[in-house]
């Protein structure tokens, strides 16, 4: 039922809530995304979430294009996490085809994946900051966001539409001042990440903000198909990356970090622990990595068999899953993403309602949705 | 109280710290040398011609369509000063439309096209983007000369596939595809 | 009045203005410049050198953009509401004594005249609000009128307090009596009281009465609209509150409004407690300006530093925290005056006031934080800040 003004749903006194659009055009509500809120004083009652203002058609051109073609389209579904996109795509090809990715290709993407995590989740606290009021945390995540472009830049030759993960391994090997830049770079990734951490997880105003605001339970968030940081802020441990092994990840030893209450604070704090786990997977996988081929396909033409596929993998906003169907030609017969915002966002009127008005700017904040996920 | 007093020398140390703003357009940041900006077509300096054969493998490949091409009969090749049979007649880029993938790079047989440093096209035009043949030349030759350029394959590089060690894999997929 | 008399007025008040508005754009210079540097990167730059010609640029921006005015606004009230707002700003000018002499026309009742100007704002941003036709402003106007209404009452009782030592409520003796006794005896003197029993403390009042400043400076927060206070024109959440629909000239109009009032809490801030323009070498209205400012550079290191709170939360500090801690600097004022104790007392009692509030501090806000580091301290360098 789509709320309007022209029709209020007054009670037998005659009163009735305000409407209030937290319209497309919002400074806080992270992408063109729209929110009708019925308030009744600064206590809102109801919530009604629009979307599809980014809607791009994603799917349909995935159609029209071969399927190395498809990995540019892949790249801008969320644009925070490209390589892990490109990442789940080229794995649902490469299961699709039976080739094996050779093991350097493998460590590359590993290491290039967690990154990518790392400057998701930074952007992520800068931003929610930012809608709590602290302007500041913004330009120190930016700052050490900025290192880790740089480092993607002379890999890949972009900053964020990379199209370096290919079917089959990678566009190219790492260039040669990539062990000088990547050791430079951790330690000063810890230090501005310790400056941010500093400044904003553990400040009085912040917590209680934040604090018991927004709260999860775990059977609703299961219910609701909850993934990622989310669902691990209310005590659930499911990451794919120990739950469905792929990759080589199961030569890493990292732990998953959970936290018990479930509201705002705790989903902030949860990508913070992960942020320092992905500095340590990262550490790792440096250590172990070897030389050797980059890429095991010879040919770029790819007719996979008639048959179909369901991949999924660990995305910085939950689990993301590509179900890919071949009919033979060099095109993907259909290509669905499970994009982990939508599901995670299905769940915004249960949690906004009942709530101040300012804490349901929070509260979307700490969802970290990206609109290009949720509308494709 | 104190989380947040000591928050408070957290910004004070910052305010000492060098600031870590570029100030653009007079400082630029070098951009890496794999850096992707806009293709440029090459220019073949021992023999006065484009590298180009305008054999559309690039404009099929391209992602969103912003090329077209067409070829013509290559004079020098008569005259055997050139081992291009074909050479390009028109080429045309529409630069709002690339997206900067580098797909036309990979997939060229010539090593004729390159994804140049230049990112700072604007023009007041509306359809000012789009460059024509002469104007890709421009753009590679400034690319040949600033990175000293070789062309790829005389620099005769490790193919992708390394025959000796690896042959591709294929294994046998589950009916059920999951 | 004379003919000449009525020019001389008139071109100080001009003077007054004109100064007024170099100290706002200075303001807003530092103001960009400082919290660039503390995010680590420069303000502005490109206008003039060190970007000092910023602000002028600025002014120049709002002036020449349109005007807007929506088609359902109630054109009078939109049309007035600056005028309420910015005018008392201005009035309240006319009675701060910049140095011993330098003052446009100096009142027996100048603090009551101040907070009585400063009261008079608010109606102008209820009304700004109100008369926008557009749902933020209302919502932005009501929280603006609650919480301006319910810092006042901390900020009235915390100048009583204030008189209540120093025994009047002239502007110019409250600084003479916090500076060595032969220069303030003239000032004295010459000063009108139906008690003529000042109280001459000869110490800046920041060491005699802490707790004073601290209620003064939180209150005055509050009322200018500064981080963590400025919950009703946030920018994230209800994109301006009452300024949403002006543009142009009119929003100049509140944006000059806010950093006179900014100035004149931290120049009152300096008057009242750090002794006014008292000071060694350098001539009194220089020390005035280094007083004013200092208060200024901290607000804005605050308004760096802190997230906002919510609206509720706001409501709860002014009423449960600061109200009572503000009856009780009246008291012990009064008690201090009144059995004429020495003034060690007072910074006792203020001191014990100022370990109250940190007490209810640390109960409602650090020790769920304490209780987070103890669990999850172990995984972020983050918690190095909580002991």
């Amino acid at each position: 039922m789509v709320m309007y003004d022209d029709v209020p749903m007054s009670d037998s006194s005659g009163e009735f809530d305000m409407l209030l659009n937290m319209g497309p055009q919002h400074p806080s509500t992270h992408g063109v995304f729209r929110m009708l809120l019925k308030i009744d004083g600064e206590v809102v009652t109801d919530a009604e979430p629009h979307i599809g203002y980014l809607h791009r058609g994603s799917e349909k051109l995935s159609e029209f294009e071969q399927y190395h073609q498809v990995i540019t389209l892949m790249d801008r579904l969320d644009y925070l996490s490209n390589f892990n996109n490109e990442w789940v795509y080229c794995r649902a090809v490469e299961k699709l085809i039976g080739v094996i990715v050779p093991e350097r290709a493998e460590y590359i993407r590993v290491i290039l994946g967690e990154l990518n995590r790392i400057a998701s989740h930074l952007l992520f606290i800068g931003t929610f900051g930012l809608d709590i009021g602290a302007m500041t945390p913004v330009m120190f995540a930016f700052r050490a966001r900025e290192r880790i472009q740089s480092l993607f830049e002379s890999v890949s030759g972009a900053r964020m539409m990379h199209n370096y993960f290919h079917i089959g391994g990678l566009k190219e090997d790492l260039p040669e001042d990539f062990s000088v830049n990547i050791s430079r770079l951790i330690p000063r990734l810890r230090q501005d990440m310790e400056e941010t951490d500093r400044l904003l997880s553990f400040n009085e105003l912040f917590v209680s903000r934040t604090k018991g605001v927004g709260v999860m339970s775990k059977d609703m968030a299961i219910n609701y198909g909850w993934t990622g940081p989310g669902l691990r802020a209310c005590g659930v441990k499911y990451d794919v990356r120990k739950a469905e092994t792929y990759s080589v990840y199961d030569r890493f030893d990292f732990e998953i970090p959970t936290t018990l209450d479930g509201d705002c604070w705790d989903r902030y704090f949860v990508r913070v622990m992960e942020i320092y786990e992905s500095l340590s997977i990262v550490e790792q996988a440096l250590e172990q990595m070897q030389e050797g081929p980059v890429n095991a396909m010879g040919r770029r033409l790819v007719r996979p068999a008639k048959n179909d596929v369901y991949v999924k993998a660990e995305n910085p906003r939950g689990e993301i899953g590509i179900y890919l169907v071949s009919d033979g030609s060099d095109k993907p017969y259909r290509l669905k993403v499970r994009p982990p915002s939508f599901c995670n966002l299905s769940a915004l009127k249960e949690l906004i309602t009942d709530s101040y008005i300012a804490d349901a700017v929070v509260i979307l904040g700490s969802l970290d949705i990206v609109l290009g996920e949720v509308d494709r | 109280m104190l989380s947040s007093i000591k928050g408070m020398f957290v910004t004070f140390k910052s305010t000492f710290k060098r600031p870590v703003t570029d100030e653009y357009p007079n400082k630029r940041k070098p951009v890496e040398p794999r850096f992707m900006g806009f293709p440029g077509l090459t220019w073949d300096y021992k023999v006065i011609e484009p590298y180009c054969t305008a054999c559309m493998v690039c404009i099929r490949n391209c992602p969103t369509q912003c090329m077209t091409a067409s070829m013509k009969d290559n004079v020098l090749h008569k005259e055997e000063k050139s081992h291009r049979k074909k050479i390009v007649d028109h080429f045309e880029i529409n630069l709002n439309r690339c997206i900067l993938c580098g797909i036309c790079v990979e997939v060229c047989n010539f090593d004729a096209i390159v994804m140049s440093h230049e990112h700072e096209k604007s023009v007041h035009e509306r359809n000012g983007d789009r460059v024509d043949l002469i104007g890709l030349l421009d753009i590679g030759k400034r690319f040949q000369r600033d990175t000293k350029w070789i062309p790829p394959s005389e620099l005769k590089k490790k193919p992708i596939v390394n025959d000796k060690n690896l042959t591709t894999i294929i294994a046998p997929l589950d009916t059920d595809g999951v | 009045m004379t003919g000449l008399d009525i020019l001389v007025l008139t071109a100080t008040l001009f003077s007054v203005f004109t100064a007024l508005s170099v100290a706002v754009l200075s303001l807003i210079w530092i103001e960009r410049k400082l919290l660039g540097r503390l995010q680590r990167r420069l303000g502005p730059t490109r206008t003039g050198p060190f970007g000092l010609l910023q602000p002028v640029a600025d002014g120049i921006k709002l002036l020449v953009k349109e005007d807007l005015v929506p088609s359902w606004a109630d054109k009078i009230i939109f049309w007035t509401a600056p005028l309420l707002v910015i005018v008392p700003s201005f009035m309240i000018w006319v009675t701060i004594p910049i140095s011993r002499n330098l003052v446009v026309e100096n009142l027996d009742l100048g603090l009551f005249v101040i907070v009585a100007l400063l009261v008079l704002s608010i109606l102008g941003l209820v009304l700004a609000g109100w008369g926008s036709a557009n749902k933020y402003g209302a919502i932005g106007s009501l929280r603006a009128a609650a919480q301006l209404v319910s810092y006042e009452v901390p900020l009235v009782l915390v100048v009583i307090s204030v008189t209540v030592i120093s025994g009047s409520m002239d502007l110019r003796v409250i600084s003479a009596i916090q500076m060595p006794l032969d220069i303030a005896q003239p000032i004295l003197d010459e000063a009108h009281s139906s008690f003529s029993n000042f109280n001459h403390v000869g110490l800046p009042l920041i060491f005699i009465f802490p707790l004073g400043l601290f209620i003064f400076l939180l209150a005055g927060l509050a009322e200018v609209g500064r981080t963590p206070f400025d919950i009703y024109f946030a920018e994230s959440e209800i994109v301006g509150g009452p300024f949403v629909e002006y543009s142009g000239a009119h929003w100049s109009v509140f944006f000059l409004a806010e950093y006179m009032n900014t100035f004149a809490v931290a120049a009152l801030a300096g008057l009242l407690f750090l002794g006014g323009w008292y000071g060694p070498i350098l001539p009194e209205w220089t020390w005035f300006l280094i007083k004013t400012y200092l208060f200024v550079v901290i607000i804005f290191w605050i308004r760096g530093t802190f997230p906002r709170l919510r609206i509720d939360q706001l409501m709860a500090f002014g009423w449960k925290v600061l109200m009572p801690l503000s009856l009780m600097a009246v008291i012990i004022a009064a008690i201090y005056r009144f059995y004429n104790w020495p003034e060690w007392s007072l910074t006792l009692m203020s001191l014990s006031g100022l370990i109250m509030v940190g007490l209810a501090f640390y109960l409602r806000y650090t020790r769920p934080v304490l209780r987070l580091a103890e669990k999850y301290g172990h995984r972020s360098r983050g918690a190095r800040n909580v002991i």
